[in-house]
């Protein structure tokens, strides 16, 4: 054990020396973490909808425009301000953002509905709109098909020669209806990062595959110098030299995990939750990228082709576990994305960032060990190629 | 002359022949362009609506309402739906308890249970599928109405089809006069992801390819060249040179095959070639730069990659400009992609010209002639110190 120790603490030692690994596994990362949430951030969302502003121009003397109106500010839930301006001024308020959007509702709206005719009003979204302009819209959208049904009802009821003096009272009936289907809200648990919360542990996850590099693909850097056989010559189970650089690359993986991790989420506000879930979550993500390292070093016969190697493995399962963007698939697909280790170590800080702790992580972290074991089986059985451990 | 293009030439090859370009520079970028189109390029959902529910009238009027509205409905099971609201990848669940058909073709009343996910996207879904379940319950109000005056209910089903042939149905007009959507409409799917892709991947393959100078000085190559017939400032002008060709032949590529696999169109071509040439020569002379100003190769490589990824970022190459704060856009002017962006975004999809894209192709010269005199005095300084 002694041996093992020592050899690592020397590894650790010029590891820490070459700066490579101080840029890749710490500078970098915090230096795309910072730019990502600068330009995404602001995307970042909120827990509820910012108050809501409708510029409106309504036909005076139209009760049928009058109605849509008071139907908006009247929705519950919802904090809607209905101003009242000209065509002109509300297309203006929508255009610069002073207006959640703009509503144009045309002159003889009300006779359009009582001919049969309808027309159409316009909704303008602006540069202020978002989602608050897209649940406008939505509520708009249910308003003015409620009195386009009332319209269709009333003109079957002439077609069925209902007596004339009633059908004004069907129009009102179906524009009044009481609904029969009600929504009640459930709830579901919460397993989603922030957006800047996502960025910070997908940068980790990501550059975490590049960082547990520099303790197991040394063994193929050492071949190619010639230190390694060197090192097999010393009074020692070969074995010790490969738990060695194992340790090393685990060790840095935590360190360089952790403190991007602490820092990212000090640095934009994040809470991932449970220290101890959080730490466990740790722990088996380096745990799976280590051991894919293992294969690596036995596959790829020159360390230039084991730093290939990792460089695609790390791109491609870290752009995958959505270090720089979400990806969402269904089905098999699905399935495979989350088989990603990186991928469940993200669901994993979701889990615990939303409430959850070690009991509720099981599934990720399953994930995690199951990879860790599947490649490392698998690191014994592909044909040694690389370090001749 | 000829020993200029030679030394230039051999550092194409040298790039050529690096087996990791294989992925890097050719299969790269393009999985990237496709990832990205795929996922953002198609107008966006906010992931959508998953309705768990037995097969029949009401759920498939809702689905058909929804998708009437634009948004995705799914149909799945009760776990899946509650896991994907769980974890952001559907916007809300509706679910239907079971007896919800017969009571919908009864006309009695039923209560639908709505999971909005977390955020305000699942607020914004909640009201959405209000609108929607709303809706499909007209139709039995309409028919309601006329059966309460006498009418069959067959009869009364009629005259409702018929109305609708007849009359004109009021409707909503969206009119979308946002920037940010006004600066994309009419944009391909791969467009924007491919000219973001095209300034990451010339800068930083460039910045990533300055560790072979480091390598060319400690191996002797510089040294050996200068031993032949040729000028020092042959040698210098010829690994700009290169360093030139290595950019412009990473750029042409992403033009060349996203416009053949994935239509994209980068404008005038030859407006999009010299916006690339002006781009390739800042990124050379970075790479000229960074190559001379540090010896280890290591550190070199993985600032390289670091700064050819933030300076992406911040100028354009990972995300558009055009969502952008102001203030961000301005600071986002430091680098020479977001002039590059600019410009192509004028040929692309403003109908610009030469007139148009002057500005920017004046920064991105001028920055090309600071960068690469840096460069190549650093050069000399270096292999000045290394013989």
């Amino acid at each position: 054990m002694g041996r093992i120790w020592t050899m690592t603490a020397a590894d650790l030692k010029q590891r820490i020396r070459d700066r490579s690994v101080i840029i890749f596994a710490i500078v970098v990362p915090l230096a795309l973490m910072g730019i990502l949430n600068l330009v995404v951030g602001g995307a970042e969302e909120g827990t509820k909808l910012e108050p809501m502003t409708v510029a409106a121009s309504v036909p005076s003397g139209d009760d049928s425009a009058t109605a849509i109106v008071s139907a908006l500010e009247g929705i519950e839930g919802l904090s809607i301000t209905v101003e009242e301006v000209d065509e002109e001024e509300a297309r203006a308020r929508a255009d610069d953002g002073r207006a959640t959007i703009g509503l144009l509702i045309p002159e003889g709206f009300g006779a359009g509905l009582r001919s049969g005719d309808g027309r159409d009003i316009t909704v303008i979204e602006g540069d202020g709109a978002g989602l608050e302009g897209q649940v406008l819209t939505s509520v708009l959208t249910g308003t003015v098909d409620r009195f386009g049904a009332a319209m269709v009802a009333s003109q079957a009821a002439i077609g069925l020669d209902v007596p004339p003096q009633e059908v004004a009272g069907i129009a009102q009936q179906v524009a009044t209806s009481e609904p029969t289907l009600t929504l009640v809200d459930g709830k579901a648990s919460d397993e989603q990062l922030s957006a800047s919360g996502a960025l910070v542990a997908g940068q980790a996850g990501l550059f975490l595959l590049f960082t547990v590099g520099f303790g197991v693909l040394s063994l193929n850097a050492e071949r190619d110098q010639g230190t390694l056989p060197r090192l097999l010559s010393m009074p020692m189970r070969a074995g010790s030299v490969l738990i060695s650089k194992g340790l090393v690359s685990f060790l840095l993986g935590i360190v360089a995990t952790t403190v991007l991790l602490v820092i990212g989420g000090l640095m934009f506000g994040v809470d991932f939750g449970s220290l101890p879930a959080v730490g466990l979550l740790v722990l088996s993500v380096v745990t799976a990228a280590t051991s894919l390292m293992f294969v690596i070093a036995r596959v790829a016969k020159t360390a230039e082709q084991a730093n290939i190697a990792q460089s695609i493995i790390a791109v491609t399962l870290g752009i995958a576990g959505g270090a720089f963007f979400p990806l969402a698939a269904t089905g098999l697909l699905g399935t495979l994305l989350d088989l990603n280790p990186i991928a469940a170590f993200t669901r994993g800080l979701g889990i615990t960032s939303g409430g959850g702790g070690v009991t509720d992580i099981g599934g990720p972290v399953l994930v995690m060990f199951g990879f860790a074991v599947v490649v490392g089986l698998l690191s014994r059985l592909v044909p040694n190629r690389g370090t001749s451990l | 002359m000829r020993a200029v293009l030679a030394v230039a030439g051999a550092e194409l090859l040298r790039f050529l022949r690096d087996k990791s370009n294989i992925f890097f520079v050719f299969v790269f970028p393009m999985l990237l362009v496709f990832v990205l189109g795929s996922t953002f390029g198609g107008g966006g959902s906010q992931g959508g609506v998953r309705i768990v529910g037995e097969d029949g009238a009401l759920r498939d009027a809702l689905v058909a309402q929804l998708e009437s509205q634009d948004l995705s409905a799914d149909v799945t099971s009760e776990d899946d739906a509650l896991e994907q609201v769980s974890r952001g990848r559907a916007a809300a669940a509706l679910i239907l308890p079971d007896g919800a058909e017969s009571a919908y073709e009864d006309g009695d009343s039923t209560r639908l249970e709505i999971v909005p996910t977390s955020g305000t996207s699942g607020i914004a879904m909640r009201q959405q599928v209000a609108t929607a379940v709303e809706t499909v319950q007209l139709r039995s109000a309409e028919v309601e109405a006329l059966t309460q005056r006498g009418a069959e209910a067959s009869a009364a089903e009629s005259a409702l089809d018929a109305a609708e042939e007849r009359v004109t149905v009021p409707g909503v007009q969206v009119r979308d006069v946002d920037d940010v959507a006004q600066a994309f409409s009419g944009v391909g799917q791969f467009e924007v992801g491919a000219t973001s892709q095209l300034l990451l991947f010339v800068f930083l393959t460039s910045l990533a390819g300055a560790a072979t100078l480091i390598q060319a000085r400690r191996d002797g190559v510089i040294a050996r060249s200068l031993s032949a017939p040729v000028r020092p400032g042959q040698v210098l002008l010829g690994q700009t040179t290169g360093r030139f060709a290595i950019a412009m032949f990473q750029g042409l590529y992403i033009m060349i095959a996203t416009a053949l696999l994935f239509d994209v169109s980068w404008g005038n071509p030859v407006l999009a070639v010299l916006i690339l040439a002006c781009f390739g020569a800042v990124a050379a002379g970075a790479a000229m730069l960074l190559g001379s100003l540090i010896d280890n190769e290591a550190a070199a490589s993985g600032i390289g990659v670091g700064l050819g990824l933030v300076l992406a970022g911040l100028g354009g190459g990972m995300a558009p400009l055009e969502i952008f704060s102001d203030t961000l856009r301005k600071v986002a002017h430091i680098t020479p992609h977001a002039w590059a962006y600019d410009a192509y975004a004028e040929i692309q999809r403003h109908q610009g010209g030469l007139v148009e894209i002057l500005p920017q192709l004046g920064v991105l010269i001028a920055m090309a002639v600071v960068v690469l005199a840096l460069g190549a005095w650093a050069l000399r300084r270096s292999v000045e110190r290394s013989l």
